[in-house]
């Protein structure tokens, strides 16, 4: 009942959007849309495959949640240099049912023909496809790999960034630097899963080369990561502060802010039919704590043969190391030792994607999509992971992506 | 007699197809005397904002057969790169207008607008700064 209510939510948002943009007099008010209708399963009911910070993934039934999404978009132009854009995202995150978020809400004033800054909340470029990871229709790929775009947590700030935009002869150099305050939830899926609340001061720069057809990014990112309430590591803090081990509890904890820094490089090509997007990060901590240091990366081939796109992509994430060295005095074969060694190290995944996309009407594409996940240890970005589970999944999608 | 009628049409259509060229066109005030296809394209990809696009409806000919021509992309690529760039919040897609004669009002009116229309069309208001093969 609840999904046919928000299919038909879907559609009726959709038309009403389209009827209204289509007899709003105002030249100067755009509204447009995009979102996905998408469904998803897995081969298995030991475990479950999920979106980075979804509170509920698929396991062995078919759901809409996972790629399912609504985004609305409305942009008020002030002035010749002045305008304003708000953006509303519906989709399953961190609760087990569809909430909206305000994704973006910025004025935007441009300085010069190359330069505009932005006031208010902006999507971290923290990725190379961060900023519309939701956007399905402006994507190849079905999702974004959670290989990668699971190791950064957050995902806008309040504050502001600067765009600038340059030719150089061919070469099309854009940078975007932002500065501001994230707030949002996180959710923690261990257990019966809990959800925490971060705020975290964050700031960062990318630099853009466009050639033609080829393009490439380098980015650097920086987060000063607060969480007051986040169960699982606060009672083992808890426990470790009651048996004198203050200086380690202080370094696994979030409580009192933990600066962490993400560089990446990535790059797309679009030349002769032939489709690449790949990209390789880095997460390190600069200070102590329970986080572990990450190297991921994927790449993405596809070939274009009309309006159908075939594409294979590989993806992973290792662990890189841990920026907390636990005292001598608690030992690794000792119950408390063993939680916290257990604590500290990543858990690993690979995996292999196939799929389509297919440009098959105006303003629509299907796409359908076969993961196959190969946790490596810790049983990956699984969620929910029976006792013992240890296997690959292998994920079959199909999605329905629209803008408007 | 019907069938040689309905050829003639066709193979006259086809002529008409064949010989319609695209011109890309500024304001007389514009400055810009030529400009090669890649820098047009940049304008209509929102690649650059010295000049500002104006477009042809979508869905028409002339509109996919443009970016074919300056961009190598069908209307479905060209779709997806606004897409990501409008809900980003870094550009807004060009305006559009439903035909040669309404671009080329809009066109001529801004100093920094640039369009395309089928080369038929063109009149002493504006300036023809390319011509597509």
């Amino acid at each position: 009942m609840k999904k046919q209510l928000l299919v038909a939510a879907v559609f009726a948002a959709t038309a009403a959007m389209q009827a209204q943009a289509g007899t709003m007099g105002d030249d100067n008010l755009s509204i447009s849309g995009f979102g996905t209708l998408g469904v998803a399963k897995s081969n298995t009911d030991q475990a479950q495959f999920a979106r980075y910070n979804q509170a509920e993934g698929v396991s062995d039934k078919a759901r809409i949640g996972l790629d399912t999404n609504l985004g609305l978009q409305a942009t008020y132009k002030i002035n010749d240099w002045l305008s304003g854009t708000a953006q509303i995202l519906t989709r399953k995150n961190t609760s087990p049912t569809f909430t909206t978020d305000l994704t973006w809400a910025f004025l935007k004033a441009r300085i010069n023909d190359e330069t505009s800054v932005r006031v208010g909340r902006v999507v971290l470029p923290t990725f190379l496809i961060s900023d519309y990871q939701n956007v399905g229709y402006a994507n190849t790929m079905m999702r974004p790999p959670i290989e990668m775009y699971g190791q950064a947590p957050i995902e806008n700030v309040d504050g502001a960034d600067i765009n600038y935009q340059h030719a150089f002869g061919a070469i099309n150099f854009t940078t975007q630097a932002f500065v501001g305050v994230s707030r949002g939830k996180l959710f923690v899926p261990t257990g019966a899963g809990s959800v925490a609340t971060y705020r975290a001061p964050a700031a960062g720069i990318s630099f853009t080369g466009e050639y033609g057809p080829f393009l490439v990014r380098v980015g650097h990112a920086r987060a000063n990561m607060k969480i007051n309430d986040l169960a699982p590591i606060n009672s083992l803090t808890g426990t470790l502060n009651q048996f004198g081990f203050t200086q380690l509890a202080n370094d696994l904890g979030l409580t009192t802010g933990k600066k962490i820094a993400f560089t990446s490089i990535g790059g797309t090509m679009d030349w002769n039919n032939i489709v690449v997007q790949t990209e390789y990060a880095q997460r390190r901590a600069k200070e102590p704590v329970y986080i572990p240091d990450t190297n991921a990366w994927y790449s993405m081939v596809g070939y274009r043969v009309g309006k159908v796109l075939p594409y294979y992509a590989h993806a992973s994430y290792k662990d890189a190391g841990s920026s907390v060295t636990p005292p001598a005095a608690l030992p690794k074969n000792s119950p408390l030792g063993a939680v916290v060694y257990g604590l500290l190290p990543s858990p690993e995944q690979t995996s292999d994607i196939i799929g389509v996309r297919w440009d098959f009407a105006k303003s629509l594409a299907l796409k359908v999509q076969i993961d196959r996940v190969k946790p490596k240890t810790k049983a990956g970005s699984l969620i929910f992971v029976q006792p013992g589970f240890n296997n690959n999944i292998t994920v079959v999608g199909a999605a329905l992506d629209f803008v408007f | 007699m019907k069938k040689l009628i309905i050829a003639a049409l066709l193979s006259s259509l086809a002529a008409a197809g064949a010989s319609a060229e695209t011109v890309v066109i500024v304001s007389q005030k514009n400055p810009a005397t030529r400009m090669f296809s890649e820098q047009a394209s940049q304008f209509f990809l929102g690649k650059s904002n010295l000049f500002t696009p104006v477009d042809q409806a979508e869905g028409s000919h002339i509109r996919a057969d443009f970016y074919q021509k300056v961009a190598e992309k069908d209307p479905a690529q060209v779709k997806a790169l606004w897409s990501k760039l409008v809900f980003t919040g870094k550009a807004t897609p060009p305006k559009e207008y439903p035909n040669n004669a309404e671009v080329k009002k809009a066109v001529a009116a801004d100093p920094k607008a640039i369009g395309y229309i089928d080369k038929s069309a063109v009149d002493d208001t504006v300036k023809v700064i390319l011509t597509l093969p």
